[in-house]
Formats: C-alpha cells, structure tokens, sequence
C-alpha cells in the first residue's frame, strides 16, 4: 500500500520538474498538491498500524499476470497474423489456461465469438481489421 | 408563459425524433445493454459505455449515440435490483442496499413482489426525474448563459470537490485520484499557449492522453483483471419467481418510499458527485428513520426495496441536468457521455439547448420511452434476465478484452493503442487493488481542461489577483459554498476520530 503510493508520488515529483515555464503554472501546483496528499497518506497508514493484509496472496496474482501477458502477445501479433486467427488463439489461450474448461467446448466457443466479433466490428462498421496473411 | 410553451414545443420536436425507427431501435439497444450489464456483476454501466465509446464514432448522429448511451445508464438501475434481490450479489453499485432487503424478501419467498416493486418504482422515479429535467433545465441554462470564466471556475472546482468527498470511501484517496487525473488532463497541448508539455518527447502524446483509450483501460481492462482474481463463481438460481405484481398491502406500503424515493434521488442526483449510489443510501436511511417499524428493515421490509430503487432512477435522470446545462459531469458514466458528445463535436454547456436542440430535446423525449421499454423489458421478462447469470465469466472476460482491443485499435488504427489501454488497464487494476477508486480520476480528467482554461483566463481578467473569484456574486457564492462544505467535511471527520479516540476500548 504504502510501497505503491510512495512510487507514484516519486513519479509526479519528476513530471514536475519537468514542467515548462509559465505553461506550467497549474501542474507544478498540483504535482506539490499530489506530493502532500500522498505524504499524508502514508503517514496516517504508518499511524495506524495495525495489520497490514498482504498485498496479494502468492495464488491471486496469478490470472491477472497471464491475462495482461495474453494481452500483451496479442498487441504484437495482430498485424502480422491478423485480426480472425489471433483473436481465435487469444481465445483459446485465454480460456484453456487461465479458466481450463473442456476442449471440445473451448474450440466451439473460441470459433463463435471470432465469428462475432468479425461479423460486428468488420462487417456492419466496418472498422478496417488487420487481416495478416490472410489478405 | 412563452418558455413554458416553449419547452413543450421542444418535447414535442423531441419525440419527433425519438420515434425514428433508428433512434428507438438504439434506445431499445442500449436499454437492454443497460438492463443486461445491470444483472451482471462485474461490468457496471460506467465500463460499458466506455466499452462502446469507440463504437459512437460509426453509429452515426450524435443523438443517436447518445440515447444509446443514456438507455445503458438509467437501463443499469433497473437490471441491478435483480441480482440483489435474486442472489444477494448487487449487479452494481446503486443497488447495494437493495440486497439488504430484497434479498431477505426472496429468502421468504417474496422474490415476485420485490422485483415488481423495484420495476414499478423505477419506473416512476425515473419518469419523475426526467419530468424535472424536461422543466429544471431549460430555465437553468438560461442563467448558466452570464457564466463568465471565473464562475466556471468556481462551479467546477466545487464539482469536483464535491464528487470527491461524497462518492468515495476515503477523502484523501479521493483527492489523490482527482489530482492525478488532473495532471492526466494536463499532458498535451496547453489549451490556452498552444505549448507541448508533458510528453516526453513522444509524438504519440501531442494530442494528450485519449480519453477513450484511457477510459476503456482504468474501467475496462482494470475491472476484469480484478474481478479475474477473485474468480466469481455464479451460482445457479432456480428459486422460481412468482406474482411480480405487488398485493394492495405491499403497494400502500410502498407508495410512500416510492414518491420519497424519488424527490431524494431527484435533488442527490443534481448534484455534482451525488448521482445514484448515495441517493440510494439515502433512501434507505430515510426510510428506516421515519418507519413506524424500524426493526422490520434488514428482514424483508418492502419500503427498504422500493425507496432506494426509486431513488437511484430518479437520480440517474436527474445528473444528466449538470451535463446538459452547465457542460459538468457529475459521475464516471456521465463522464463518459460528456466525452461521447465531444467526440461527436457536440459541446455540452449553457448552448446546448438553443445550438442543438434536436440532441437535447431527442435525448430527453427517448428517456420517456426509454423507461416504458425498460418497464416492459423488466417485467414480463425477468426470467430470462435471471438466465444470464448462467453465462460463465469465464467466457464473457475475454470477449470483453477482446472488445476493448479492437474498440480501442478502430479509433486511430494503431496498434500503439492497445499498449496504452493495457498499461492503463494494469493501472487501473493497481488502483482497484490499494483501494483507490477510478471514478475522480476519469471525472477530474474531464473536468481538467476546462478548470484550467477558466481559471488562467479569470486570472488573466483580474490580473493576477485571486479575488475574482470572491467578488463577483455567483462565484463568490459558489466558492463560499465550497468552503463551508470543507468546513463541515473536517469537522466531521474530526468528531469521528475523537470519539473513537475517546471510547475506552480504542485500542
């Protein structure tokens, strides 16, 4: 608790340096404001006490991390494998490791909501999808 | 006499363009969006429509889009009863108290009346809401006309101050959030110079930090790797649901919370900050206060489902005034809205009502029809709502991750985007875990633009001399008002803390 907010007002205190002259009239103020803030925080968390709940437990964090790599991978191979596959492997990737459901259901699944998605976002708004190699 | 006429006028030009068969299929799509992501716990109203910001770029008019995105917000108070009655899970926050209650009334076998006071009372408080915007409106922008900057200035800052202290578990997190959401605002071209600040040298930045893309990331992506840690089994409900309609006791005990209800809400929801959650709260206390039979709440008493559910309709009708009149959103969803019409190059504010009065006047008449959908949609059907609690997270998650990568990619094309949104998302599930809450932040990134920009040009009118904003009149009101708000805040704070430093078992 203390630790992450501690980290962001370090970040602000930089951003404030950083400020240009006259234009930075109003941040510069709110980055001491933010600087204040936090400091009182962390002082009436020390005040306090008392037990501090562990951050996450070793097995919360878990899904969280798989879901934001997943994520990640996906931001890298969406213009070279296009939209339909990568959405199909992200899918079943996303359902096979972090929920673990039967196969024969995960492919079904992972194929209709492609389906979907494509029908919705390519054909009737026609956003402009990567599409890769399939092209 | 001319204006009152003219309101009519305006509402009836209003349905004029409400009844297009585009406008009322939209109306019916964000009703049953609203009512759905109502039912489901994990997605509240504010992340869909951040979710389907992106989207209100294809649909077309921004009237269009925006009866949509009403329909999703006042249509989530309605499908949030559900659950709360049903599973004792709220489907989002306004509906928190209803739990208390409702789900006793079910427990008893009293599920039909419960969910048929809570449609019924919705319904009439959301009608009153809108009746009182129809008429509260108008008149108000009239005078927000003469805002000059320092008045503005005031007036948001007071929003926002007010937003803070009342929504949020903790004043100082709160207050953290706003600061860094306006620091957020900040990045990008200085509205008045023109001066690049706060990039970092990156070109991707120029334009400041997108709204969408940080919307859909704290709200979206932040939300589901929350919810992703704790795993939310759905159990199945097969409790069976019948008589919804209310016997004549439970409607002579309702009617009075209904109607209470519905003023609460109405005045909570105009102010800034206000909105449902804490009209429903609201209510409830209200209601268990003035009981003839106090001990009967938190076992199953009607007037606890009636009251608060009345409440958080009408007050989700009534926070679209400040949006419409003053151009100051008083909650996250509206927040989001807010953003909608700006990026359909509509600007919310004083004007509005006299530069786009088909936006203003279709938006109100389609929350007329929007909440006899609603009434019919929550009714008849609530067995087939109830089946949606069927759908496993496990699928639903990753459709919505999904949703948000492409929503967000669409906008500019760029993959860049997906790595912004992610980060925003990582963050945002950050904030959720240390328990700072996103709604300031997003509210204090919309409002940070026009705070800054009155308050230099105020500065700029005073030369340099903060007494502007004491001079003349209705600042000086708003800012007197801010002031003993504070006061009053600190007090309270203070009273607390000395009591419980004073009971002998404080340690």
């Amino acid at each position: 608790m203390i630790g992450v907010v501690g980290a962001l007002s370090s970040a602000q205190l930089k951003m404030g340096s950083f400020k240009h002259p006259g234009v930075g009239f109003l941040p510069f103020g709110l980055c001491i404001v933010l600087i204040l803030f936090s400091l009182a925080l962390i002082i009436s968390r020390w005040q306090k006490g008392g037990p501090s709940t562990p951050f996450w437990s070793p097995r919360t964090w878990l899904r969280p991390l798989l879901a934001v790599v997943i994520l990640g991978l996906y931001a890298l191979v969406i213009e070279t494998l296009g939209f339909p596959l990568t959405t199909f492997i992200f899918l079943l990737i996303w359902i096979g490791v972090i929920e673990r459901i039967h196969w024969l259901k995960m492919v079904s699944i992972s194929i209709g909501v492609t389906v979907g998605l494509y029908l919705v976002f390519s054909v009737f708004l026609g956003v402009p999808v990567p599409m890769g190699f399939l092209k | 006499m001319s204006e009152i006429l003219g309101m009519f006028q305006g509402l009836f030009s209003g349905f004029g363009i409400a009844f297009s068969l585009t406008n009322l299929t939209f109306a019916l799509i964000g009703a049953l969006l609203g009512t759905v992501v109502g039912i489901l716990p994990g997605l509240g109203p504010s992340a869909t429509i951040a979710l389907l910001l992106p989207l209100s770029f294809k649909i077309g008019s921004p009237v269009t889009s925006i009866i949509m995105m009403a329909g999703i917000f006042y249509g989530a108070m309605y499908g949030g009863s559900t659950t709360s009655i049903l599973v004792n899970i709220p489907g989002e926050a306004a509906s928190v108290v209803t739990c208390i209650d409702g789900y006793q009334m079910a427990l008893k076998g009293r599920a039909g009346p419960a969910l048929g006071v809570a449609a019924i009372g919705s319904f009439i408080a959301g009608t009153v809401g809108i009746i009182g915007l129809t008429f509260v409106a108008p008149p108000l922008a009239e005078f927000a006309i003469r805002f000059g900057p320092p008045e503005y200035f005031s007036l948001t800052l007071l929003g926002l101050m007010m937003a803070t202290l009342l929504a949020g578990t903790s004043v100082l997190k709160g207050l953290i959030m706003v600061v860094l959401g306006l620091l957020l605002g900040a990045v990008g071209l200085d509205p008045i110079s023109g001066e690049v600040r706060f990039t970092w040298g990156l070109l991707m930045l120029q334009e400041g930090v997108d709204f969408v893309t940080l919307a859909m990331g704290l709200f979206g992506i932040g939300e589901i790797l929350y919810n992703l840690e704790k795993a939310l089994a759905t159990e199945l409900v097969t409790r069976k649901i019948s008589h919804l309609w209310p016997t004549l006791k439970d409607w002579a005990e309702s009617k009075w919370p209904i109607v209470r209800g519905s003023m609460i809400g109405f005045f909570i929801g105009i102010l800034p900050g206000g909105g449902a959650v804490i009209s429903s709260l609201v209510s409830y206390g209200v209601e268990k206060k003035i009981s003839k039979h106090p001990e009967t709440f938190g076992k199953g008493a009607i007037q606890g489902v009636a009251g608060p559910e009345s409440a958080n309709n009408s007050a989700a009708s009534a926070s679209f005034i400040p949006l419409l009149t003053l151009g100051i959103p008083g909650n996250a969803a509206i927040a989001m809205i807010f953003a909608a019409l700006l990026i359909q190059g509509v600007q919310p504010g004083p004007f509005l009502i006299n530069e786009r009065p088909d936006v203003f006047w279709g938006v109100v008449a389609s929350m007329y029809i929007g909440n006899v959908m609603l009434l019919i949609l929550n009714l008849p059907l609530i067995g087939i709502w109830v089946q949606l609690l069927r759908v496993p997270y496990a699928i639903l998650a990753p459709v919505i991750v999904l949703f948000c990568c492409i929503g967000v990619y669409s906008i500019r094309n760029t993959v860049f985007d997906i790595w912004v949104m992610g980060v925003f998302g990582v963050i945002g599930y950050l904030f959720r875990k240390v328990g700072l809450e996103p709604g300031p932040l997003i509210l204090a990134f919309v409002m940070g633009p026009i705070l800054e920009r009155s308050l230099r040009q105020a500065l700029l009118i005073s030369a340099g001399s903060p007494l502007i904003f004491f001079k003349r009149p209705i600042a000086g009101s708003l800012m007197g008002f801010l002031l003993l708000f504070i006061l009053v805040q600190i007090i309270v704070t203070f009273r607390k803390r000395w009591r419980i430093s004073s009971t002998p078992s404080g340690v």
